[in-house]
């Protein structure tokens, strides 16, 4: 039989349960009215703060709270999603220019192309395009990651080449390596969606469109086959190896001398520098092939945007701020020396910082390569709301023909049937199916 | 027999009548009530609420249109997303795969387990307490890192098995499509064979001493004392780490996930927890929900059904 305090136990905990509910749907609070606008900034990358620190200290109308959190693919994003969902987000975030699409999509991120086009033509065209889809803007550019490939100078004359102006030059070359040593390869094949993804950007292919109010999925284009089949042709013939870079084996294996090149952006210049310092003045860095003869296209990989969520209620400050981050030079010097990044503002291109010879890659003023690379990058490319999953679907993929267990061509088209399941799942218009 | 209520009365003893027998309930219901309160409060916000929000979930759908620009309509599916999941043939594989894994490792280990847990108990182990500590070991190890650790102890090109093997002239590959479900297995087994052990050891020692000497009395050796009176005598605990382990098998999570970035053969989705997890991140939330829904669903059915088999064959002997 329920007694009296039983009967109150239940209550209580139905009361808790309720309260609960409720607590968790409460509305975010606003920020503060009157003279000073303060403004939270959510963002990954270190250095950021130093670049807030200098615009606080030169501004008194709009304060900037910067709060670092964990980098986006390790729950920096959901995090921020979650927050908007909450009602209680950031102005602004630090979101990667592959996880824009997403945000846009999931209502994240705020429409602020009245305040931002102004701002276009500072920006390299490409990096713009980046910020926005179906004619809106929703964010600034910050960085750029354009292509070279850079290899090893002394090792290369050991070999008797030079770096190769051409894919099937580079095809030649590595054969020539793997001849002259069979535990030497030229370099790594793609290991992942943003590796793939910039060789076919440079081979002048998209993966994702926006046309007709509708997706256009061409994951597995006929350009995306030309790459993948160039690759897997190495693969299959021994003359390329497939593992991850830039970490622990990837160091050994380059001090080794077993991997002599590394198709890669900017960036991987300071972590080629930290993780093999023994190595300094042997690296140097060239153009990526082409495949016609001549030309200097490239791709681009990573960098990210300054983007303004929703639930913003300031969006015109919010959009200043970032466009200071990305073009103001003391912003940008800071950016480039402490965050390591590569500016897409053109007027940061040209600081003497991003200008100057780099005493690991053997005096050459890399840069050089870079700002030409930045400048030939197709604004055509646009990645999909998904890429997650693409990801995550295309190292799967990558791996197993990695090992054998399949190839890149086949990887290429199992992610296209997943991806176009995958944004019709959510409901958006697909074609490419 | 006097009792001294902290707040209240007390009583000098019992009393049969009606009066004095409702306000003994009554106490014996507020203690009792009391008690469980701090339970009840977390239990029912931190699981009944969460699981009662993915069911919710589970029965809508984000519609977007066009681009997705526009903001999205939550719609009630209905049943929708549970046609989708039973469609799915990469969910319902993952469903398969754990179910299989589990109807091979879970007898495995607690089989391991209890010979352990009986060599434990026997009159003539040595070192018993440096042998208990050694099984259970694994299981103090974090997951991940032991993940980790085996990781490495697979990967071909770094794993001392496999070059042992190799110089026995066997080429294995533990990563490989036909032997990693296996390598998972081990995996498993070997971080919780020490924890089930050590709850059957338990029930071994909670065995009355006049039973054992009875037996031995009779004429039963080792061998017979065990098979006869100690495995019939740890039923309970049996059944009890049976359902434990399906249930821990069908959760499977950490140990796929981590040995995904060296074993090219675990897709993104080998696992229904990984396949959910990779709806969570397109955020497709409620199919989701609806994949977790399912996965609850299953290990409820599997788990209960063995507890209510077990204890009807348990009744029927």
């Amino acid at each position: 039989m329920a007694s009296r305090w039983v009967k109150t136990a239940l209550v209580t905990l139905t009361a808790a349960a309720v309260a609960t509910v409720t607590a968790c749907s409460s509305s975010g609070a606003p920020n503060s009215a009157g003279k000073t606008v303060t403004l939270d900034f959510w963002g990954s990358a270190i250095g950021y703060d130093k670049s807030v620190a200098r615009w606080n200290q030169t501004h008194s109308d709009i304060k900037i709270n910067y709060a670092q959190i964990a980098a986006g693919s390790a729950g920096g994003y959901a995090k921020m999603q979650n927050a908007v969902k909450a009602g209680n987000a950031p102005c602004l975030g630090q979101v990667g220019y592959d996880t824009l699409p997403d945000f846009v999509v999931t209502g994240a991120a705020q429409d602020i192309s009245q305040y931002a086009n102004a701002d276009k033509s500072q920006f390299t065209p490409w990096t713009w395009q980046m910020t926005g889809f179906g004619g809106k803007v929703f964010g600034i550019p910050v960085d750029a990651g354009p292509e070279a490939l850079f290899y090893r100078a002394d090792l290369f004359e050991q070999y008797g080449i030079t770096p190769p102006k051409t894919w099937s030059e580079f095809a030649a070359d590595a054969e020539k390596v793997h001849a002259a040593n069979p535990a030497a390869y030229l370099t790594t094949t793609p290991q992942d969606a943003y590796d793939l993804g910039a060789l076919t950007w440079q081979a002048g292919g998209k993966w994702f469109g926006t046309g007709d109010n509708q997706w256009q999925v061409t994951i597995d284009s006929p350009t995306t086959r030309q790459v993948a089949d160039y690759w897997q042709g190495l693969l299959g013939k021994h003359l390329a190896t497939s593992e991850s870079t830039l970490d622990t084996a990837w160091f050994k294996d380059v001090q080794n001398g077993k991997v002599l090149s590394l198709v890669s952006a900017v960036w991987a210049a300071p972590l080629i520098a930290q993780g093999l310092p023994g190595l300094s003045g042997k690296w140097a860095v060239a153009p990526m092939p082409q495949w016609t003869p001549g030309q200097a296209a490239t791709g681009s990989r990573g960098g990210s945007a300054t983007v303004v969520l929703t639930g913003c209620k300031y969006p015109q400050q919010a959009t200043e701020f970032a466009d200071w981050l990305s073009t103001n030079s003391d912003s940008v010097t800071n950016l480039i020396k402490n965050t390591g990044i590569y500016p897409a503002a053109t007027s940061g291109q040209d600081l003497p910082a991003v200008n100057q010879p780099s005493a690991y890659f053997g005096g050459q003023n890399i840069y050089q390569v870079f700002k030409t690379a930045a400048a030939n990058i197709s604004p055509s490319w646009g990645w999909g709301p998904t890429m997650v999953q693409v990801q995550s679907e295309m190292k799967h993929g990558l791996k197993l023909a990695g090992t054998g267990q399949g190839t890149i061509p086949q990887a290429v088209t199992a992610v296209q049937a997943d991806t176009v399941t995958a944004m019709k799942s959510q409901g958006l218009s697909v074609s490419g199916g | 027999m006097t009792m001294t209520n902290p707040g209240g009365s007390s009583f000098a003893r019992p009393r049969a009548s009606e009066g004095g027998g409702r306000a003994l309930s009554r106490r014996h219901d507020r203690s009792a009530v009391m008690f469980l309160m701090p339970f009840g409060l977390l239990f029912t916000t931190m699981m009944l609420l969460p699981m009662g929000y993915a069911l919710y979930q589970s029965f809508f759908k984000v519609q977007r249109s066009g681009l997705g620009l526009q903001p999205a309509a939550k719609v009630f599916a209905g049943l929708g997303n549970y046609v989708t999941a039973v469609r799915d043939s990469a969910f319902m594989s993952s469903l398969l795969r754990v179910f299989m894994l589990g109807v091979v490792q879970v007898p495995v280990m607690l089989g391991l387990a209890l010979a352990l847990a009986l060599l434990l108990d026997s009159r003539s182990a040595a070192f018993k307490r440096t042998f208990r500590l050694t099984y259970f070991m694994p299981y103090a190890l974090p997951g991940v890192i032991a993940a980790i650790m085996w990781s490495f102890l697979y990967e071909p090109s770094v794993s001392p098995f496999t070059a042992g093997l190799r110089h026995l002239g066997l080429n294995v590959n533990f990563l490989s499509g036909n032997l990693v479900l296996g390598s998972i297995g081990n995996m498993i087994t070997w971080g919780w064979t020490g924890f089930n052990m050590l709850i059957i050891y338990s029930a071994l020692q909670a065995i009355p001493g006049e039973l054992t000497e009875a037996a031995v009395m009779d004429g039963c050796g080792a061998w017979r004392v065990a098979w006869h009176m100690k495995i019939p005598a740890v039923r309970p605990a049996l059944i009890l780490t049976t359902v434990f382990s399906i249930i821990g098998t069908a959760q499977l999570f950490n140990e796929p996930q981590v040995l995904q970035q060296v074993a090219p053969t675990i897709s993104p989705s080998y696992t229904p927890i990984m396949a959910a997890q990779q709806a969570a991140d397109i955020n497709d939330y409620n199919y989701a929900a609806t994949e977790s829904v399912i996965l609850a669903l299953l290990t409820f059915v599997l788990s209960f059904g063995f507890l209510k088999f077990a204890q009807r064959k348990g009744d029927s002997e």
